[in-house]
């Protein structure tokens, strides 16, 4: 693999895209075919281990630009005040 | 003298807003001659006595706003006209524009213009005709900013497909709020928010959500904004028409989704928005389905990928075997061979994760028995057999019955072993392949030549085979019987 640097989600998953389509129809050899599973394992996990990196978060940007954690309150389905 | 009414049509007046008081008006006797001024005083007081408030209904004409920010315009109907003005302080509280060929009502003075004469209506207050004054600045709004093709399709983003930061102008006392943080709390729990709160209400609601979007705008991260407030009448809900809002839509620099009021509520806002979505809920569903939808699109293609490289080194194998099977082909050089060459390696590879599993195996097998025989069976016996010299002639009968359970003890452990057995692993699918008379188990290839026999052991049952070809596990090239 000359490049094995992953830009992004949609790079990545574009990137898989294409290899399973090539997979999937294209008469490769063998070892190409290794190769670009392999790739693709990558890639998918990749995409799962960003997935997974997603913070559970509430934030308040207050006027001077500052994030701060978000009351409690705001989580009950009643208006605080 | 007061020159509110200079030539509002042919050169800008002063910047005056209210007339100046009145001249005293002299006693009038039985025949007394008038200045033309006294006249037109008397005139002014007149009518401004007379027309201190008054509503005209009447269509606009040559409006012209001065640089002093005052707007003059002529009020006409089929027959008459009069000339008007509304001052820059009135003129700012009206939500909609002025314009010629508008049907309003004004509500205003009459006063007059003594320099020239002329009587004119200072209006306090325009409004459209027929449609409300809202609605009316909603529709030149719309229309201008169409124009300048802030609405078109071409501008609208789509949504990302896995939103890391969510950012979210709405107030934080409102029902939208809520409602959002709960949809995503259902079905996507990691959803990373950041809020940033505005008043959606009021006089100041639309600076502030415009100064809220350009703040959340700048948070890192932050790849989609939902902004928008929960039901309201549409004075409640006006902010969301005004011009800042949708230009400072129009300057988030990722996909905007608007949430305002209801279903049935449009606003500008939502016009300018990448997307519309009927209420903050249905927003916050907007930013999980596109979420929902990429999970589905790698774990399809993850599945894709697996079948798609299984099924493609299958149908090689198979076909290598089907070519090699036959003598003819066999050792054919070129691309079946190649192939041939590719699934021996890939089987080596195979055969060599199965080998070091098995020595893996092994080893701890061997330990095992090595620790069982030295520690515990070794001084078990040993114990038993000190015992068993000691006690000899004087407890036979209770020697034999230690003798007995250490017996039973060994019997145990060599069941234990039996399990351990390399053969035990037979039934989990390997195979022992050993030399044609049994007297050697096979573990490199190169022990027997083409021609040879084999025999292999299964978990049921033995194979008698023949060799037809040995690979090298260090030079990998297949040495076929000739």
């Amino acid at each position: 693999m000359p490049d094995t640097s992953i830009k992004d989600f949609e790079a990545a998953i574009g990137e898989l895209e294409a290899i399973v389509k090539k997979l999937e129809e294209g008469d490769l050899a063998l070892e190409q075919s290794l190769v670009l599973y392999e790739r693709g394992v990558q890639l998918s996990r990749f995409c799962h281990a960003r997935l997974e990196e997603a913070e559970r978060r509430i934030e308040i940007l207050n006027e001077r630009g500052e994030l701060r954690p978000a009351p409690d309150s705001l989580m009950t389905d009643e208006p605080g005040r | 003298m007061s020159d509110l009414f200079d030539l509002p049509f042919e050169e800008e007046p002063e910047d005056v807003e209210e007339p100046a008081p009145t001249l005293p008006v002299p006693s009038l006797p039985s025949r007394r001659v008038l200045t033309v001024t006294e006249l037109t005083v008397r005139v002014r007081d007149l009518l401004e006595a007379e027309f201190f408030e008054v509503w005209v209904e009447g269509e606009l004409s040559n409006c012209r706003v001065w640089n002093t920010g005052h707007l003059y315009f002529t009020l006409k109907d089929g027959s008459s006209q009069i000339r008007s003005v509304i001052f820059r302080s009135a003129l700012r509280y009206l939500k909609f524009k002025p314009a010629d060929g508008l049907r309003v009502v004004a509500r205003g003075r009459v006063s007059v213009y003594e320099p020239k004469g002329e009587y004119q209506l200072v209006c306090e207050h325009l409004e459209p005709h027929g449609l409300g004054a809202l609605q009316l600045a909603f529709e030149q709004l719309k229309k201008r900013l169409q124009a300048e093709g802030l609405f078109d399709a071409a501008r609208k983003r789509p949504l990302p497909s896995f939103p890391r930061k969510i950012g979210i102008v709405t107030s934080l006392d409102g029902a939208a709020i809520r409602d959002i943080i709960k949809v995503l709390r259902r079905r996507y729990a990691n959803a990373h928010l950041v809020i940033c709160p505005a008043r959606v209400q009021g006089e100041d609601a639309a600076p502030e959500i415009a100064r809220a979007l350009r703040q959340i705008a700048r948070v890192p991260g932050v790849d989609v904004v939902i902004v928008g407030r929960g039901g309201g009448s549409i004075e409640d809900l006006w902010a969301f028409n005004e011009e800042v809002v949708a230009r400072a839509i129009a300057r988030v620099p990722v996909p905007v989704i608007s949430a305002v009021g209801h279903e049935t509520d449009v606003t500008i806002a939502d016009f300018v928005a990448d997307q519309r979505a009927p209420t903050p809920s249905a927003a916050a569903e907007l930013v999980v389905s596109a979420k929902d939808d990429f999970l589905a699109r790698i774990a399809r293609l993850h599945g894709r990928l697996h079948s798609a490289a299984h099924s493609r080194v299958q149908s090689l194998s198979r076909r290598v075997h089907v070519v090699t099977a036959r003598p003819a082909f066999a050792g054919v050089p070129g691309r079946v061979a190649m192939r041939g060459r590719h699934a021996a390696e890939l089987s080596h590879a195979l055969a060599r994760v199965m080998r070091a599993g098995l020595a893996a195996r092994e080893r701890r097998r061997q330990q095992i028995e090595r620790q069982l025989t030295t520690f515990d069976l070794g001084r078990r016996l040993a114990g038993i057999r000190t015992r068993l010299v000691g006690a000899e002639g004087r407890l036979t009968g209770a020697v034999r019955r230690r003798q007995h359970r250490a017996e039973a003890q060994l019997g145990s452990v060599a069941g234990r072993l039996d399990t351990l057995s390399p053969l035990a692993v037979l039934g989990r699918g390997y195979a022992v392949a050993w030399n044609a008379d049994r007297t050697r188990v096979l573990r490199d290839a190169a022990t027997v030549a083409p021609g040879d026999t084999v025999q292999v052991t299964l978990a049921s049952g033995e194979l008698e085979c023949e060799v037809r070809s040995t690979v090298d596990s260090t030079q990998r090239t297949p040495r076929t019987q000739r």
